[in-house]
């Protein structure tokens, strides 16, 4: 059961998860945008309308000015996560050494280790907080209470459980594995060479509940993460004004 | 019918409006079968449908910025919570999730019950998309309201108000079914009144050929709002236009576009530029109406069926006249505004224009030249708030009025907060909708439309009569 | 179709109580449908107003605008709302007989 769940299921959430999200998007892109929505002030050109799409994505900007309180929790969540993602590649792609390799004369390989460890202790810890943060507003708050569903609430428990194992490797002494082990692992799965699973249960549980993750998000509205853009797409383009001046006046305007 | 299973709903339309439509109401027991068909024609038609079903995370930003909610708060009213009354069957119906998990992902059966709920709810809507603005996405609701109102009208759901609209559009071209005789009578009894407070007399040409402008007034100016219909004609006269006002296209709004997007709205496009080859027009311009400018600004383009050889250019008489003003071409007297009487003034900036139409600071180029004090209401601009009565709400029966009264509590908390004693708002429903409401909040202003204070302020003296 | 019991007779109206076909109107019929709309007894002011607005229904086949109505009448458009609390679209075009107006109004 445990060689099915981690040496062959793997095969199969990431077949999920890659064939779910371009099923959705083509889904998407089967219906049409027939009239021009775009919202007002329009964007001049498309460079201006892709600025303007990086900029909400990138800082969320109309969390931030239309509800601080939530930007509070929603930015430094998805900085976070987004961050620990690139850690998990990276750092265990080369073994911690990323920031040597990209600045070999600045940093050495133990700084680079040094600072891979801080940082991601650093964002799981904000990972955590901000998805506390984030489930407390959804339960506290009336509006929130009315229009959560349970998958809502299930969604910011699974992340929990993800970040929780994962804190909770890194900070107990002795608990996680090394980035060898979880290397020498994945690396065996990505070469169809299976290698041994490291006897570690947090490892096996956290692994579990990614590849849970994995099949859930093409089918939840974690796809929110494309959806973005697909949306904007329609709602901020540009739009080219009609010339004014009146014909056949007598008073003209040149 | 106030109340329906507790639900607040406007009138809805029966036979004899049916009969106008030539629409056959689809049988009480098939309504939910049919309606979901018409949602999976839809979802598979409109991106923008799909990705507001699909792209919410409920996190709830948009509760506090919507007017409907704010002052009802009512969980339906929170713009992702009204999306979601299509969202939970979208999901059971459309989603792998809702179809595994169902009611735990939040997804439901289509019932007699929802739809009945999207007729009371996407009938609170107002179109204004302050929620598309604020949304971080940017997922409009309003194209949810559209497309839940058009699949409630395709089987048979309709409010009267709307209903009777609509067959008075398919029969007259304009919402208030006004007939040639009465068009050519009001506005003569509108000369005589120029001629009254002018000293001389400014005749508005009605279907006259080979006019090379084309001016498209709201039908509701004829019943309700004289001045704009003046104004208008004061600024074509200044400019020494040639002009006309056509009998098969007085209506600068569109109700097809709150209802029916797939032949009423298609009516007036069509009868736009069927008048534009009678009369030989060169330019369209419109008149003072936000739903019905975003309807043709942004709708007529995509939505035509004549061949574009035999299209001309549409704009919008506010954007013309900020054009004039800004060559410096118009003599505006401030002090002069007979409308304005020097009061302070404060500007409604309507949904449409604002979020919709990018018609903003050309409002402000008009009505800053033509009174002598301007006092902005905050939030203004694209952040404005609807004035409660947006996309036809205009409903008179009593339940439906109360909730006007509180759609438009946080507009009318923004025009006191001004002190202003005119309220300015260029726009036909607000001017319908401000009509009842100034009344009922105890609002102490006067108001009018932009193109009536900039008509106002036009300074003949030297020029041309006078 | 609701319907109100006038003098004997049924007469069809919608939902809002404006009668349904304008040509069955009598002035029996105005006095019936004035009680309904807060004008317990109708006086020669309300008349006049009254029969104004069916006159320019009658040649023009549309309800005058409010200003040329108060113009025409001499009431100003208080006293207009004194004579027909519920306004002059609802209140007094029902009463001389017109279609409920549509649009935005």
């Amino acid at each position: 059961m445990k060689y099915f769940l981690v040496q062959i299921l793997p095969y199969f959430t990431v077949a999920l998860f890659l064939g779910g999200i371009v099923w959705r998007i083509w889904r998407w892109m089967i219906a049409r945008i027939v009239h021009n929505i775009t919202l007002s002030p329009f964007p001049s050109n498309w460079v201006a309308a892709i600025l303007w799409i990086l900029w909400q994505m990138v800082f969320f900007w109309n969390v931030l000015k239309f509800d601080p309180w939530l930007w509070v929790g929603a930015w430094p969540m998805h900085v976070a996560l987004f961050s620990i993602l690139g850690g998990h590649v990276l750092g265990i792609y080369t073994l911690g050494t990323q920031f040597h390799l990209l600045f070999p004369w600045l940093i050495t390989e133990a700084q680079s280790e040094h600072a891979s460890e801080f940082l991601g202790t650093f964002f799981g810890i904000i990972f955590f907080v901000a998805l506390v943060y984030l489930l407390v507003r959804r339960l506290t708050l009336t509006r929130m209470k009315v229009l959560s569903s349970t998958s809502d609430y299930l969604h910011l428990l699974l992340l929990l459980a993800i970040s929780g194992v994962g804190n909770y490797m890194r900070l107990v002494e002795g608990a996680g594995v090394t980035y060898a082990e979880a290397r020498t692992f994945l690396a065996g799965l990505f070469t169809f060479n299976p290698q041994p699973f490291p006897d570690n249960w947090f490892f096996f549980t956290h692994f579990l509940l990614v590849q849970l993750l994995m099949i859930v998000f093409p089918f939840s509205k974690l796809m929110h993460s494309f959806g973005i853009m697909w949306e904007r797409w329609i709602v901020n383009r540009p739009y080219k004004e009609a010339p004014l001046g009146l014909p056949g006046v007598k008073l003209r305007l040149d | 019918m106030p109340l329906v299973d507790g639900l607040n709903q406007p009138v809805k339309a029966g036979p004899k409006e049916f009969e106008g439509l030539h629409l056959v109401p689809v049988p009480d027991e098939e309504k939910p079968a049919e309606a979901l068909k018409w949602l999976d024609y839809y979802r598979k038609e409109r991106r923008s449908l799909v990705m507001a079903m699909e792209s919410c995370v409920k996190c709830g930003l948009c509760a506090e910025h919507c007017h409907t909610y704010l002052g009802t708060k009512d969980p339906n009213n929170i713009p992702a919570g009204r999306a979601d009354l299509m969202r939970k069957v979208y999901k059971r119906y459309f989603t792998v999730q809702g179809k595994l998990f169902g009611k735990l992902v939040g997804a439901e059966e289509i019932s007699m019950r929802t739809l009945e709920e999207w007729f009371s709810y996407y009938y609170q809507c107002t179109e204004c998309r302050r929620c598309g603005h604020v949304c971080p996405f940017g997922i409009d609701t309003c194209e949810v309201t559209m497309i839940g109102r058009q699949i409630l009208y395709n089987i048979g759901m309709i409010p009267k108000l709307h209903a009777a609209t609509d067959v008075a559009i398919l029969r007259t071209g304009n919402h208030m079914a006004l007939t040639p005789s009465g068009i050519v009578d009001t506005l003569d009894f509108l000369s005589d009144e120029i001629e009254e407070e002018r000293g001389f007399r400014i005749e508005f040409p009605v279907d006259k050929p080979n006019s090379d402008i084309l001016y498209v007034p709201s039908s509701a100016d004829f019943f309700l709002n004289p001045d704009t219909l003046k104004g208008a004609a004061e600024f074509f006269e200044y400019i020494g236009a040639n002009w006309t006002i056509s009998t098969r296209i007085t209506e600068a709004g569109n109700f097809g576009y709150l209802s029916d997007q797939t032949r009423v709205q298609r009516e007036l496009v069509n009868r736009v530029w069927e008048e534009v080859a009678r009369l030989g027009v060169k330019k369209v311009v419109w008149g003072e109406c936000g739903h019905g400018w975003r309807a043709a600004k942004m709708y007529i383009p995509t939505m035509s069926d004549y061949p574009t050889r035999m299209r001309v250019p549409i704009t919008h008489i506010l954007d013309e006249v900020a054009a004039y003003i800004k060559a410096g071409k118009l003599k505006l007297n401030p002090k002069n505004n007979f409308r304005a009487q020097g009061l302070p003034v404060t500007l409604h900036d309507p949904c449409n224009y604002a979020r919709a139409c990018g018609l903003v600071e050309n409002l402000r180029v008009d009505l800053y030249a033509s009174v002598t004090e301007v006092r902005e209401m905050n939030p203004n601009r694209e952040k404005t708030f609807c004035c409660g009565g947006g996309s036809g709400v205009l409903f008179d029966d009593p339940e439906m009025y109360q909730l006007r009264i509180k759609f438009s509590q946080k507009k009318a908390d923004m025009i006191r907060a001004t002190g202003a004693k005119v309220l300015c708002a260029p726009c036909s429903i607000c001017k319908a909708q401000f009509h009842a409401m100034i009344p009922e909040h105890k609002l102490d202003v006067k108001l009018y439309g932009l193109i009536d204070l900039v008509g106002a302020a036009l300074d003949f003296k030297g020029h041309r009569q006078v | 179709m609701p319907y109100i019991e006038v003098l004997g007779q049924k007469i069809e109206v919608d939902e809002d109580g404006f009668i349904q076909d304008p040509s069955i109107w009598t002035p029996e019929l105005a006095k019936e449908l004035a009680k309904m709309e807060e004008v317990p007894e109708m006086t020669e002011d309300h008349w006049k107003v009254v029969n104004y607005i069916r006159d320019y229904y009658l040649k023009h086949g549309i309800a005058p605008m409010i200003r040329k109505l108060c113009k025409d009448t001499g009431f100003s458009l208080k006293q207009i709302y004194e004579l027909f609390p519920t306004g002059p679209a609802k209140g007094a075009c029902k009463i001389a007989g017109l279609p409920k107006p549509t649009g935005c109004v």
